[in-house]
């Protein structure tokens, strides 16, 4: 199957297309589960800046979590304070409390690369590194794993390349530069380096916003998959992805967490004026 | 087990992701923590390096500064001091050298100037796409051209030519305290003019580059033509990043040893207007900084001859700390004028 | 009355600018192109196996300079271990002012003061900074090597020269390879700390290997820096024709030769110019020659590496 648009056969892209089509009425699944993720009183400036006021939410553990919201609303800085890459910003403050499998993530004790292994990231552009395919998940995996065998960690590259839905793609290519790649496989690849280290959360900013549908398509299938052994945070712009896909959805408006529910309940029956106006499409 | 819209079977392997322990040691090497230290210490050192420079040269400058004071730059009659150093004499005036280094340099900066602005205009708007890079490897070959190359062919192109076409029969009537030959000030600017040419076209360049868009079309908006937009907006609107870039010409130029020692006469003599534009440009010259390669070699020999060319070192060293200070300050201009915040020079 | 054909006031004064501006152009590309050409026309002539093999000939006589081979070796050996020791040093502080300086400190501001400052001073100042430093007694060690009526001077050895002319090189490689580092783009930095990297980490095995090619360009600007200079070689290595040691390309000699005096095709090009000692100016020229190739070769490899470093990046 194509990975481009482009590309694709015709038939394939109706099929596809239609498929999306027939999932866009949000999927059933109880999120009533333990939290993976619990977020209280956080509030976060840059500087002078106020972006967030007050955020309170809790993630479920194994299911997809989408942030959806205007631009600007806070919904990518929320989710960045989850694994404390806003630290890496000088004018960056933050107060209240964020918990990790009931750990407090700011304590004095905690180790930032034991918390960056346990929540994965993927960003909007695609960022793999300017090696080959094989080196991109190597590196990750021995960051974390210290030495290993050559057949180890050659069986560790593959099983991550499987779980990404990119193995059979590049298996033959595994020494070509990463940059050969196509957007779609390129972001795929990030995810797999962000699977190699065995997180227990994996966070995407926006991941599909450069991206064509069908390779975007075949990104929401993967995450669909991965969210049977992962907990899953999708910051979305597009309404329509976080319908198929997610499970829980909060809301987010001018920095401040307006709703937060189950998806069904968040897009056929919301419970605030502002969130019933986005969703129809009255701002975005 | 499940299966996908491609057909590939997922293994599910329960368990994949590992536990979270967020206090587990992660063994840090020791150079996550000392590497750091090691590259400031790298970085502060090479900052401060030109502080020892300073110092080292200004202390064995010391004996003739102290004995002499104003009087080493105001007096006169190097030739001859170099001479009795020798034997014993322990005065140095360096007048002379000093005049040599102003007029080579002001001289190359004129020519260079007058040259650049027109290739720096050519490279930012006048060169058609595809010269426009070859253009500029061409003045970066120049710049790459050693002094040496550039003193060889002054000595053997530059010099005869004046000396054939340019040095009248009688000069030796018309200036009489030293002979007039191929050797001169005009061969030093020819040659130290095109030495520093690149220095200044590569700066102009990219100043007038860095000039916005918006301004340049607001002018052909008013009907302005093209050239009028560059001589009457984008010049001006360069004019901080222009003087930058004559400042570390005419550093470049003020310190050039060899090749002016090679081509301008090694005499140190004051070109005297007296005699006429075209003979003062004829007349042999000494700068500083010839004056120093050109006895360095055996000056360790003779303390105060060694004192002396250290005291020159350090007025060259002075020069070029003040010419790199005013550099900075007018990049700073010129990058305020631009909007730019950071503090790094264009 | 509107009109708007005729070239207007400004349109004489418009050709004549451009044309100047041709003009000027063209004068620069053809001094450029005559130099290099004239250069290898005349040192063309005195290229042949025997110029490039023998040993530079302490000899008035005109004509009679002898070969190359010392100066060759004198420019490798000089162009080698200057950009050896200012490499290191270098990368480190070009890789501590992208990465971890802010430019809002004050230190920051020294340092790039500092570099500025050191890039306008003029060779010859080194010389002479050379020149007091090591003959100072603590430094005895880095020179005066030499066998009987061998060249021994004192304060003057290529270790000397080198350790002044990294000195000089210094403030432009690390300013080429603060570049390179700062074109990694941040996205890069920031996929690779959220997998957990530490910073140094991040640096080392991520950052440095992609900015591999504009490191590459900045040793290789450095080292024809390094090859073309006259005056920092002239006062701290002398123009000795000979190296300090007879079969100084043994290894067991090679302290020896290092500490002791010689020449590069710089010195050798400048002493026998007929502004220097000698009289010889084919030799002269044939060394001009052999330096313009190199640096021509420097500056075709810088390009080649730029070029490299626009398709595998991004």
């Amino acid at each position: 199957m194509s990975d481009s648009f482009l590309t694709a056969d015709s038939n394939e892209t109706f099929a596809m297309l239609e498929g999306m089509l027939n999932t866009s009425v949000p999927r059933v699944r109880s999120t009533d589960v333990p939290s993976v993720f619990e977020v209280s009183g956080l509030d976060v400036s840059y500087g002078k800046k106020r972006v967030l006021h007050d955020v309170s939410l809790q993630i479920p553990e194994k299911r997809i979590t989408a942030f959806i919201g205007p631009s600007g609303c806070g919904k990518s800085t929320a989710l960045r304070c989850l694994n404390r890459m806003n630290d890496e910003i000088p004018s960056f403050r933050m107060e209240g409390r964020i918990r990790l499998a009931g750990q407090d993530i700011r304590a004095r004790n905690v180790n930032l690369t034991a918390l960056r292994r346990s929540v994965g990231m993927v960003f909007q552009q695609p960022n793999p590194f300017p090696m080959s395919i094989y080196d991109n998940i190597a590196l990750a995996v021995r960051e974390h794993q210290g030495r290993m065998g050559r057949a180890e960690l050659d069986a560790v590259v593959e099983q991550a390349l499987r779980h990404a839905s990119l193995w059979d793609e590049v298996k033959d290519n595994l020494k070509d530069s990463a940059l050969s790649l196509s957007g779609g496989q390129q972001q795929r690849l990030c995810i797999a380096r962000a699977l190699a280290v065995r997180p227990a959360v994996i966070m995407l900013d926006e991941p599909c916003a450069s991206l064509d549908p069908i390779s975007t398509a075949r990104i929401e299938e993967l995450l669909l998959e991965l969210s049977t052994d992962y907990s899953i945070i999708i910051v979305t712009h597009n309404m329509a992805q976080a319908k198929r896909i997610s499970d829980k959805v909060a809301f987010f408006l001018m920095g401040r967490l307006v709703e937060m529910g189950d998806a069904l309940q968040v897009f056929e029956a919301p419970v605030r004026q502002e969130t019933a106006e986005y969703i129809r499409g009255a701002f975005g | 087990m499940a299966a996908r819209s491609d057909g590939a079977i997922l293994v599910a392997e329960p368990g994949i992701p590992s536990r979270i322990d967020l206090t587990e040691r992660v063994s840090r090497t020791a150079s996550d923590r000392f590497m750091p230290y090691v590259l400031g210490a790298a970085a502060i050192f090479s900052g401060l390096l030109v502080t020892f420079l300073i110092y080292f040269v200004v202390q064995k400058a010391w004996p003739v500064f102290h004995s002499e004071g104003l009087r080493f730059v105001t007096s006169g009659g190097w030739d001859t001091q170099l001479e009795d150093s020798w034997s014993g004499g322990a005065f140095f005036g360096v007048r002379e050298l000093i005049a040599g280094s102003v007029f080579s340099t002001l001289g190359a900066l004129l020519l260079s100037v007058v040259l650049g602005i027109g290739c720096a205009i050519f490279i930012a708007e006048l060169a058609p796409r595809w010269l426009k890079r070859p253009f500029e490897t061409v003045v970066q070959l120049l710049a790459g051209i050693p002094s040496v190359v550039f003193g060889l062919v002054g000595l053997l192109v530059v010099v005869p030519f004046i000396a054939d076409h340019l040095v009248p029969g009688n000069s030796g009537d018309v200036v009489t305290e030293i002979p007039i030959a191929g050797s001169c000030l005009l061969a030093a600017i020819v040659v130290v003019g095109f030495m520093v040419l690149p220095f200044f076209v590569t700066v102009a360049s990219d100043s007038l580059r860095a000039i916005p868009r918006s301004y340049i079309d607001g002018g052909l908006a008013l009907g302005m033509t093209r050239w009028r937009t560059i001589t009457r907006i984008q010049l001006p609107a360069a004019a901080p990043g222009l003087v930058a870039g004559i400042v570390l010409a005419a550093a470049r130029g003020v310190g050039e040893a060899i090749a002016i020692s090679m081509v301008a006469g090694a005499i140190a003599f004051i070109p005297n207007l007296a005699h006429g534009p075209l003979y003062m440009l004829l007349e042999p010259i000494r700068t500083m900084a010839a004056a120093i390669v050109e006895n360095g070699g055996e000056a360790m020999d003779v303390p105060a001859m060694a004192a002396a060319l250290f005291g020159l070192a350090s007025l060259l060293l002075l020069l070029s700390v003040v010419l790199s200070l005013v550099a900075r300050w007018s990049f700073g201009v010129f990058n305020r004028r631009m909007g730019v915040v950071s503090d790094r020079a264009l | 009355m509107l009109s708007i054909n005729g070239g207007g006031r400004h349109s004489v004064g418009s050709k004549v600018g451009t044309v100047l501006c041709w003009i000027a152009s063209i004068i620069v590309a053809a001094v450029c192109v005559s130099i290099i050409g004239y250069l290898l026309w005349q040192g063309g002539h005195s290229i042949n196996w025997r110029f490039l093999t023998s040993d530079p000939a302490a000899s008035l006589m005109e004509d009679a300079a002898g070969g190359v081979r010392t100066p060759m070796a004198g420019t490798a050996i000089l162009t080698l271990l200057s950009i050896a020791l200012a490499l290191p040093v270098a990368v480190g502080a070009a890789v501590y002012l992208a990465e971890y300086m802010s430019e809002r400190w004050w230190i920051t501001r020294i340092v790039r003061i500092g570099l500025e400052t050191l890039a306008s001073v003029p060779s010859v100042v080194f010389g002479m900074f050379g020149l007091s430093i090591f003959t100072m007694g603590t430094f005895k060690f880095l020179s005066g090597s030499g066998t009987e009526g061998g060249q021994a001077a004192f304060g003057r050895s290529f270790l000397v020269a080198s350790i002044v002319m990294a000195v000089h090189i210094l403030p432009f490689v690390i300013k080429v390879a603060e570049e390179a580092i700062r074109n990694i783009p941040a996205s890069l930095r920031q996929g690779a700390l959220a997998l957990g990297m530490t910073k140094w980490r991040t640096i080392s095995k991520v950052v440095l290997p992609a900015a591999r090619s504009g490191i590459a360009t900045a040793v290789v600007l450095g080292m024809g820096l390094a090859a073309g200079d006259t005056a920092i070689v002239w006062l701290t290595l002398g123009g000795s024709m000979t190296m300090a040691v007879d079969k100084w390309w043994e290894v067991g000699n090679w302290l020896a030769t290092l500490r002791g005096a010689g020449s590069t095709l710089t010195t050798f090009a400048y002493f026998n110019s007929p502004a220097g000692d000698g009289n010889s100016a084919g030799a002269a020229f044939g060394a001009a020659f052999l330096l313009v190739c190199i640096v021509l070769i420097f500056n075709l490899a810088a390009v080649v590496l730029f070029r490299r470093r626009n398709l595998t990046g991004r």
